[in-house]
């Protein structure tokens, strides 16, 4: 095809009629039906991106739409640097329009556009991220000479201050037959980095490609050498954004072995899987078949290729273009929601080993098990201590009843029962009572630090379950002691409470204490003591000695057999009061493992609760998650429908 | 005292310092050994830049790249030595190369591709142009990171990006601080305007343009446009190549320059391939215009193609800036390691060192003096044109002994030169007065000072 156009920057020919259906009506009529497919994914997708607030994303689609809807075919030309961007447009529409040479490149972006009569000028946005649409906000706009239109750019554009630099761009209308059918072409600085390192160029480009409200990128690489890694990566990330890319391999007329380097960097595309057309071009040829009409020259430049290119996606746009970058938009923006669900989810998972109410029943559980196993530490104690406590009790009392049978015989060697029967009774009276109070009192402190001994294997953390009050020794001591003939009338009751107030009273006293003080513990009170000593005095009586002494041993029997008699019934009154103690103690400490128990099950209860509570919220934000996934999945399915449709 | 000797006795002086300390005395021991070693020059640059190719061109073979096999992209130094050979570090094997495929060498063979881990390649290659310089190809700006270059040419097709790359080079201290070291090369030059035979005229008017810059004179001495394709292949120009392209010269000029118009009308109209490989489709074309406008032999295109490529400019460059500096250019890389060394390793008995390096970095006279000579190269200072002849001479544009710089014969005696220095003290004085321009006055007072030195060291 030669569509070339002579004349630089003048008006050549009869005006290019715009064609009919490329006017802004005509495009959105001509869309008419299909149009309604790819604008229904593309309203799905921006309503999917305000459900999940990604307000960032709408105004971007937004920004897409509009242009999609709008005729003209914004054409970006990116590259590294001094790759023949510029002189490429200028080839293109045979006009020296774009900054060109090794000396100054492209400073600041350039729209050629088509206009009736040529015109040219700087403009300064209105703030960085404005578009450079015509109809874009701009703050000023300085008119360029048109004959000498790159010198007075670089010119203008040098005395510019240094914080307005990122709000220029150039808008140069010109006639051209080629551009009338809507399109536009945009020069651009050369992209940071490459061709040796990506990530600057891709952020650049990305910015590049949104203000210059871009439908289409064609990526410029010099022949003589093949694309580089960068270059790959960088288009990489374009092809999320746009259905499909043109590579201009420029400057093939220079280089030797370009077709070999041109195949790898197609290659390296393909491995990528990034899809892009690559035209091979040379602007130093098309000038110069330009100027020569030299036909077959402008076929071996290349661009009459890449012009029927351009056409074919001009007219592509309201439909084909459109539905395809719809599709890639769709896929790409449904990929990056994912991805964000994705995590979420991940994170949830993660949460639910660290819960709260999970971490609150891991803890019950363990509480119920120790309870457990303490139950069966303090059964075993009580009973072992009850065990320890009859036997010592019994071997007390023996004992005390032990000496006073001693004293009795002792005394009943001397003296003679006729006459001190009256004072001896008294004496072993209170001598048995001081027993019996001394020992059952003994068992009393005992029983208060069996209590103790059997709360503290309860574990600290439970709490205090010492029993308010131990019930005391019972059995009346001097119903036991009974008068060996005639009994005193006065009464002697041990009966009492013991261990009230046990809390407030309890100072520490040990096991140990207990026993030293036990064995320690005088028999017989020191008054009692005197007694002997006192009976002895009256041993001496005028009387026969046999008689005396059969009185002596009658009454040595019977003292040991009351004492005896004795014995036994305080000896089954102690282990009654150690057996009642023992129930009471058991009754109390299993009440309290019973209230623990009741209580950690309560909150076992509850801790599951709020356990299966939660992880029913977990499952259900889960499950609300994982549909949101499908719906997106079902999004991106029609947005790859659309890519994968008919033409 | 010259640099070198300052340099010299200051590293003596700090290995007293640090004997027993076994890592400092060695690395002091080889900074000593190289102040009497040739100068090191690195050819570094971007990707693709031309490095490898100026190296060949600066030898006048196709030497480079020298690819270890499995270790491609280690730094290579080339230094004379009696036959082609590699000594690959820090393995210490040594062993011959093999020609490449395309352009330079490979290093392979069993034991060599297993290697791994090869930090610097030391290539023996018989040249006369190796004896008084090594050459150092490697990629990134800091060359090879073990064995500093005394100088560096940064190779770049336009210098955009990297004059970022290239401030940060500048390490900002002392002797650091001067840009003495960088000359910035503009490589491929014939693609140059889209390669036209002009080409390079215009990469010249570009690289004059630049080193006039403030941003870029600040980071080097120099800006120069070569094509290294082309000064190799004046260089290496053999019969058969001057035939082929008188061959195409003879065509009929409308012929002729139709094949030229791309690579793919050369080969279509029947031309060697391998002209094409050696001179690039600009080379043609320039070639073909010199045998056109006179070239008759092969030894006078291999001439004018080396002229025109501008590797006799860079070569001039690279003598007056470096080669003959090169005693100024070691003791700045000594005195820079020195200080490294002092700010790493402080103890107390340094402390003499530390104040005599800040004394002798301070002085750093010489170094002002390449920036003066640089400048006037450079047109960044202009003074009236016998002034500035003067002023190269006196600042040792010319030699640095007394008498060149005086500008009288080398056997005069003290008795004859004094005069004369005291004639210029006085007249350079003047001028530190007179000049209308702050550039002017700096000059002015840095000839000055090259003139009171040589009075001082007279009397
Ligand atoms: N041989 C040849 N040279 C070309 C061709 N296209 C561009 N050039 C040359 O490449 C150099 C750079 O061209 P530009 O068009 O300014 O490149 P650019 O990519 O716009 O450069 P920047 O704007 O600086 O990034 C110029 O010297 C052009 O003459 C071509 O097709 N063939
Ligand atoms: N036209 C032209 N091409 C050149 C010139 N110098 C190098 N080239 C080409 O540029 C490419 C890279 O050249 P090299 O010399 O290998 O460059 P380099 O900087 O050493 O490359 P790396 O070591 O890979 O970074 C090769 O294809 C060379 O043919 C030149 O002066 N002119
Ligand atoms: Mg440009
Ligand atoms: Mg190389």
């Amino acid at each position: 095809m030669e569509s070339w156009e002579a004349g630089p920057t003048a008006y050549a020919g009869p005006a290019s009629p715009v064609r009919p259906g490329r006017t802004e009506l005509g495009a959105l009529a001509a869309s008419g039906a299909s149009a309604s497919l790819w604008l229904d994914v593309l309203d799905a997708t921006i309503r999917t991106c305000q459900e999940h607030g990604r307000t960032d994303l709408v105004s971007w689609l937004w920004q897409r739409r509009a242009q999609l809807l709008h005729p003209h075919l914004r054409v970006l030309v990116v590259g590294a640097a001094k790759q023949g961007k510029s002189q490429l447009i200028n080839a293109l529409i045979n006009a020296p329009v774009c900054v060109v040479g090794e000396d100054r490149g492209t400073t600041v972006p350039t729209v050629v556009r088509h206009t009736e009569a040529p015109t040219a000028q700087l403009i300064v946005r209105a703030a960085p991220d404005t578009g450079w649409t015509p109809d874009a906000a701009r703050q000023d706009s300085i008119p360029l000479a048109l004959d000498r239109l790159a010198d007075a750019l670089t010119e203008t554009v040098a005395v510019q201050p240094a914080a307005t630099v990122e709000r220029l761009y150039a808008d140069v209308g010109v006639p051209r037959a080629l551009l009338a059918s809507g399109l536009q072409l945009i020069d651009t600085p050369p992209l940071p980095g490459l061709p040796a390192v990506a990530p600057a160029a891709v952020g650049r480009l990305r910015e590049l490609a949104t203000d210059g409200r871009a439908d289409l990128v064609v990526f410029v690489c010099e022949a003589g050498r093949e694309l580089s890694d960068a270059e790959v990566d960088v288009l990489a990330d374009l092809a999320r954004l746009f259905p499909s890319l043109v590579v201009a391999y420029t400057k093939t007329d220079y280089a030797a072995h370009w077709r070999r380097d041109l195949e790898a960097s197609r290659m390296r595309l393909v491995q990528a899987g990034v899809p892009a057309t690559v035209v091979p071009l040379s602007a130093t040829l098309r000038a110069r078949a330009v100027q020569t009409g030299d036909a077959a020259l402008n076929g071996e430049s290349g661009f009459p290729a890449l012009i029927s290119l351009l056409e074919a996606t001009v007219a592509a746009k309201p439909d084909r273009l459109a539905r395809a970058t719809v599709g890639v938009l769709g896929r790409t923006v449904t990929e990056r929601l994912a991805v964000t669900l994705r995590d979420d989810l991940d994170a949830q998972r993660a949460e639910s080993e660290t819960s709260h109410a999970v971490k609150r029943l891991h803890e019950t559980q363990r509480r119920m098990d120790e309870l457990r196993k303490c139950a069966t530490r303090w059964q075993t104690r009580l009973s072992d201590e009850v065990g320890d406590l009859m036997s010592d009790i019994e071997h007390d009392l023996r004992e005390r009843t032990r000496a006073v049978i001693a004293r009795a015989d002792e005394t009943f060697t001397e003296a003679d029962p006729a006459r001190v029967w009256d004072e001896f009774e008294q004496w072993l009276r209170e001598a048995l009572l001081e027993v019996a109070q001394t020992s059952l009192g003994w068992l009393g402190d005992r029983a208060e630090w069996l209590a103790r001994a059997v709360a503290a294997e309860f574990p600290a953390d439970l709490g205090d379950v010492l029993p308010n009050w131990v019930p005391g020794v019972q059995g009346d001591a001097s119903d036991r002691v009974t008068e060996l003939e005639s009994p005193p009338v006065e009464r002697f009751t041990m009966t009492q409470k013991l261990f009230t107030g046990l809390r407030g009273s309890y100072g520490g006293v040990l096991m140990v204490g207990l026993v030293t003080s036990l064995t320690g513990m005088s028999l017989i009170n020191p008054i009692s003591l005197s007694g002997g000593a006192v009976f002895g005095g009256k041993s001496i009586r005028e009387e026969g000695k046999s008689l005396l002494r059969r009185r002596q041993a009658v009454a040595r029997a019977t003292v040991r057999q009351h004492v005896d008699e004795i014995y036994v019934g305080l000896a089954k009154d102690a282990k009654d009061s150690v057996r009642r103690i023992q129930r009471a103690l058991r009754d109390h400490f299993t009440a309290v493992t019973e209230d623990l128990q009741e209580a950690i099950i309560e909150s076992l209860r509850s801790a599951k609760a709020d356990a299966e509570r939660e992880a029913a919220v977990r499952d259900g934000r889960a499950r609300r998650t994982e549909q949101e996934l499908i719906r997106l999945a079902g999004l991106q399915k029609q947005a790859l429908g659309l890519l994968a449709g008919p033409g | 005292m010259t640099g070198t000797e300052l340099a010299g006795r200051l590293l003596d002086d700090a290995a007293q310092v640090f004997r027993g300390h076994e890592r400092a005395e060695t690395w002091l021991r080889r900074h000593r050994e190289r102040l009497a070693e040739p100068l090191r020059l690195a050819i570094v640059g971007p990707p693709q830049s031309g490095k490898s190719t100026l190296v060949n061109a600066l030898i006048g073979e196709d030497v480079a790249p020298v690819v270890v096999d499995g270790a491609a992209g280690a730094p290579v130094w080339f230094q004379d030595g009696p036959r082609p050979s590699a000594q690959i570090f820090p393995a210490a094997w040594a062993g011959p190369m093999q020609r490449a495929n395309g352009p330079g060498h490979t290093v392979a063979g069993p034991g060599v591709h297993a290697m791994g881990g090869v930090s610097r390649v030391v290539v023996d290659w018989p040249c006369r142009a190796l004896r008084h310089t090594r050459l150092l190809d490697a990629a990134g700006v800091d060359g090879d990171g073990e064995v500093p270059a005394d100088a560096m040419l940064y190779v770049t097709r336009h210098l955009g990006d990297d004059l970022t790359a290239l401030e940060q080079v500048q390490s900002g201290r002392g002797v650091g601080a001067l840009p003495v070291h960088v000359m910035v090369v503009l490589s491929r030059a014939d693609e140059t305007a889209a390669g036209r035979p002009d080409a390079i005229l215009s990469a010249r008017q570009i690289a004059r343009r630049r080193r006039r810059e403030p941003r870029v004179a600040a980071l080097c001495q120099d800006v120069v446009a070569v094509s290294g394709q082309l000064a190799l292949a004046g260089r290496s120009l053999r019969e058969e190549e001057y035939a082929a392209v008188a061959a195409v010269a003879a065509r009929p000029r409308a012929d002729a320059d139709a094949a030229l118009l791309s690579t793919d009308r050369f080969l279509a109209a029947g031309f060697p391939e391998g002209l094409l490989r050696q001179f690039g489709l600009g080379g043609v074309r320039l070639a073909v215009t010199l045998v056109r406008s006179g070239a008759r032999s092969r030894a006078a295109l291999g001439a004018q193609l080396v002229r025109q490529s501008g590797l006799t400019e860079l070569q001039a460059s690279v003598s007056d800036l470096f080669t003959a500096r090169r005693d100024a250019l070691k003791a700045r890389t000594a005195l820079i390691a020195l200080d490294r060394l002092l700010r790493a390793e402080s103890r107390p008995q340094a402390a003499h060192l530390v104040a005599e390096l800040d004394r002798l970095v301070a002085g750093a006279h010489e170094f002002r003096e390449l920036r003066l000579l640089a400048a006037l190269r450079a047109g960044r200072v202009t003074l009236p044109a016998e002034l500035a002849v003067e002023a190269r001479r006196l600042a040792g544009g010319e030699g640095t002994a007394h008498a060149e710089r005086l500008g009288l014969p080398a056997e005069s005696s003290p008795e004859q030169l004094w005069p004369v220095a005291e004639d210029a003290a006085g007249r350079w004085h003047q001028q530190t007065r007179a000049a209308t321009s702050a550039a002017g006055r700096r000059a002015a007072e840095v000839v000055l000072r090259s003139c009171t030195a040589i009075l001082n060291d007279l009397g």
